[in-house]
């Protein structure tokens, strides 16, 4: 059974193979150069307790240098929705083509073979996946030692979700196969629902899982610890219990980006301002991607449940 | 050994085709005594017919004596060909002969003379049913 | 003693929505019968053949295959079962070697000794890809594939529908010295009927979703009797024996009778009916209401 289900599947599994590794050869060299700069202008020692003001200069200007190449690699956040939905082609074409009927009339019952089907899909899956998250956690090493994981765009790559995208787009595209029975807008309805899903997750849901902290501080004071790598959902000027307050417009140069110039600080001050942010610290770095994968991973499973079910009770 | 064909349309059943070339290959000596006749699977795989149908014919050649079938080794045209009592026949002959002249005799041909005797010989089975 | 028929089905009926495919089907194929199933496009011979195998369930009545459902028993019944399903599907990307894989993965009860012999027998090439092959040679790995199994009763929906006449001699050539090795039970259904009167001994007539007839051949072919007379009226027949159809012209009327006794009115003139005007007739009884209508040809 395992033979013949790798058999039927071996074409799809070589597409995502051949996609990882078109990945890995645009990563890979990429990825090194990076690296090889990091070291080399020492945005290491930066970090340490050793910095001084000239490392945000260094920093930023290391971080403008790869910000287009990012831009780029986070659409690689479309990929488990593509391996996933690729991986779940096999599935439905044997109803397309209507050889069910020949392999429902083996000596396996059908039972059997659905979860052997499945199974071997979601096996490649999260080997799929695991590639996937290592490749991409590699490369943006560099960049979340300076900035942080946890903004959109890096934290989809890192860490665990990646895992639960890509068994969420496999239930998906299964489910819908298995109702429609139609293998190419099958393929493309399954692939629009997890883009859909996606964008819902990152925009809205993503920054609702835990309630987000709030802290108000002095503009001349240096940034709060906490803020360090968070993903800062707002950012604002408040009064002293972190109600927004709108600055007049010829005060302390409102309008203008709030440059943090001693000017300005004292200007603050004086006027009773301070600054006010909504996030989600670093620290919530794991118990974020837990929540989020284990909703996804959840959702794909009782997706796949269903096909497995409606197929089964097939007429 | 003996190469057996199929008329569909002729209305003679299967078997009983096979059966009446059989005996003609015998006549005509195409088959001797010894000789065996195809297996069922041979006759099955070259015409695709009901192996029972075969199995019906053998039994009928057996039966009649022109056939011997060995268990486990095949069918064979048996050594010695019964013949019907000459006399039987004889008298059959002798009585038809009487009737054909009868028959000329009243003007009809050969035709209508050989309708006449099918036509009576199928009545008589038609009525027989089941 | 009674052996237990290959398939035996008790008022089998399945709806799709509020059509009915099949209705009221009730019938037992003997084992080792070569059993025809013949009917119109649309009568149910698909239905009845999926329901036996396992992939479709029953709205109505029950069928037993070998004394167990198939659906709730699959894993007794698929190994005693051999089938091809219409247009006999394969793995088109697979070789024939990788096709006769997966026959013997995925069978517990596979004779590869058996499925080799057959490949060379009919000079199929075993890293032919299948999708290349011509239909006939899809047609005879399919046929291998439910053979090789061994099975007990083999199913074929069409088998020969869309193959050329050499084809499907060789086809059928194929399923007879299955019979004569193994005395696998049966059952095909067919348009042509002349490949059917060489192969089967028994037969089920099917139109609109029911069962018109169902026998052995020989039973039905000596049962049924064409009457030819004056014109006449049908009622007095009628009485005391099964008129099938009935057609009249001016001064002729001739019916289709069938009968199990043989009294006959000395009036009628009879004659024997050869198997396909049988089922001919049988089918177009369906396609009026009218018995006064013609038989077709």
């Amino acid at each position: 059974m395992i033979w013949v289900s790798w058999r039927r599947q071996r074409t799809e599994a070589l597409i995502a193979a051949a996609v990882l590794l078109a990945l890995a050869a645009f990563l890979v060299p990429t990825g090194l150069h990076m690296a090889s700069v990091y070291h080399h202008d020492g945005l290491s020692t930066c970090l340490g307790p050793a910095g001084g003001a000239s490392c945000d200069d260094t920093i930023q200007s290391f971080t403008d240098r790869f910000s287009s190449l990012n831009n780029l690699i986070a659409w690689t956040t479309l990929l488990p929705g593509l391996l996933g939905v690729l991986l779940a082609a096999p599935f439905m074409l044997e109803f397309e083509h209507g050889t069910h009927r020949l392999a429902w009339t083996q000596s396996v019952t059908r039972g059997r073979w659905i979860a052997g089907k499945l199974g071997l899909a979601v096996a490649c899956a999260l080997v799929a996946a695991l590639i996937l998250t290592l490749l991409l956690t590699w490369w943006h090493a560099p960049l979340v030692r300076l900035n942080g994981r946890m903004d959109n765009g890096v934290y989809d790559s890192e860490g665990i979700v990646i895992f639960g995208y890509t068994l969420f787009a496999l239930g998906l595209a299964t489910a819908v196969g298995a109702v429609w029975r139609r293998g190419v807008p099958a393929i493309v309805a399954g692939f629009a629902a997890y883009f859909a899903v996606r964008l819902f997750v990152d925009t809205w849901l993503r920054q609702r899982l835990m309630p987000p902290l709030t802290a108000t501080w002095h503009l001349m004071v240096p940034d709060p610890r906490a803020l360090r790598h968070a993903l800062v959902l707002d950012e604002y000027p408040a009064d002293a219990h972190g109600h927004h307050v709108l600055i007049p417009a010829n005060e302390c140069g409102a309008g203008r980006a709030l440059k943090r110039t001693p000017g300005l600080g004292d200007c603050f001050a004086r006027h009773g301002y301070f600054m006010h942010a909504v996030y989600e610290p670093a620290s919530r770095f794991w118990a974020l991607q837990g929540i989020e994968t284990a909703l996804f991973a959840a959702g794909g499973g009782i997706l796949l449940a269903f096909a497995a079910w409606w197929t089964y009770r097939r007429v | 050994m003996i190469i057996f064909h199929l008329d569909q349309r002729s209305g003679v059943p299967t078997y009983l085709q096979l059966v009446q070339q059989v005996r003609q290959a015998v006549r005509l000596g195409i088959l001797m005594p010894g000789d065996q006749l195809p297996t069922v699977k041979d006759v099955v795989g070259t015409l695709a017919i009901n192996p029972n149908t075969v199995l019906k014919a053998y039994r009928e050649l057996d039966h009649e004596g022109l056939v011997v079938a060995r268990r486990g080794v095949g069918t064979f045209v048996a050594d010695l060909q019964p013949s019907r009592p000459p006399d039987d026949l004889k008298a059959l002959r002798t009585s038809l002969q009487r009737w054909v002249d009868r028959a000329r005799a009243a003007g009809v041909g050969d035709e209508a003379l050989a309708d006449l005797f099918a036509d009576t010989v199928r009545a008589e089975r038609i009525s027989r049913v089941a | 003693m009674i052996t237990t028929p290959a398939i035996s089905t008790d008022r089998l009926g399945k709806r799709y929505g509020s059509a009915w495919a099949l209705r009221d089907c009730t019938l037992a194929v003997p084992a080792g019968s070569v059993t025809a199933l013949v009917g119109p496009n649309g009568a149910g011979k698909t239905t009845l053949l999926q329901l036996v195998v396992g992939l479709g369930r029953a709205t109505a009545g029950s069928v037993e295959v070998f004394g167990c459902d198939p659906q709730r028993d699959a894993g007794a019944v698929l190994p005693r079962v051999g089938f091809v399903a219409q247009e006999h599907p394969l793995y088109s990307g697979f070789t024939v070697a990788e096709m006769l894989k997966v026959g013997r993965k995925l069978n517990p009860g596979w004779d590869d000794a058996f499925a080799l012999q057959r490949v060379q027998e009919l000079s199929l090439p075993l890293g032919g890809k299948i999708g290349k092959l011509s239909g006939g040679q899809q047609a005879q790995v399919a046929l291998t594939l439910a053979l090789a199994k061994r099975p007990e009763l083999l199913v074929l929906d069409e088998p020969v529908a869309s193959l050329d006449p050499l084809a499907r001699r060789e086809f059928l050539s194929s399923l007879m010295e299955a019979v004569t090795e193994t005395g696998v039970t049966i059952v095909l259904s067919s348009h042509i009927l002349a490949d059917l009167e060489r192969v089967c001994d028994h037969l089920v007539i099917l139109s609109r979703a029911r069962t018109q007839l169902a026998g052995p051949i020989d039973e039905i072919v000596a049962e049924h009797r064409l009457l030819t007379g004056p014109r006449a009226d049908v009622a007095e027949i009628a009485r005391r024996h099964e008129v099938v159809t009935a057609r009249h012209s001016e001064r002729q009327t001739s019916l289709l009778v069938r009968s199990n006794g043989h009294v006959y009115d000395a009036s009628w003139e009879l004659h024997e009916v050869d198997l396909e005007e049988i089922v001919l007739a049988y089918l177009a009884q369906n396609r009026a209401e009218d018995p006064t209508l013609a038989m077709s040809a």
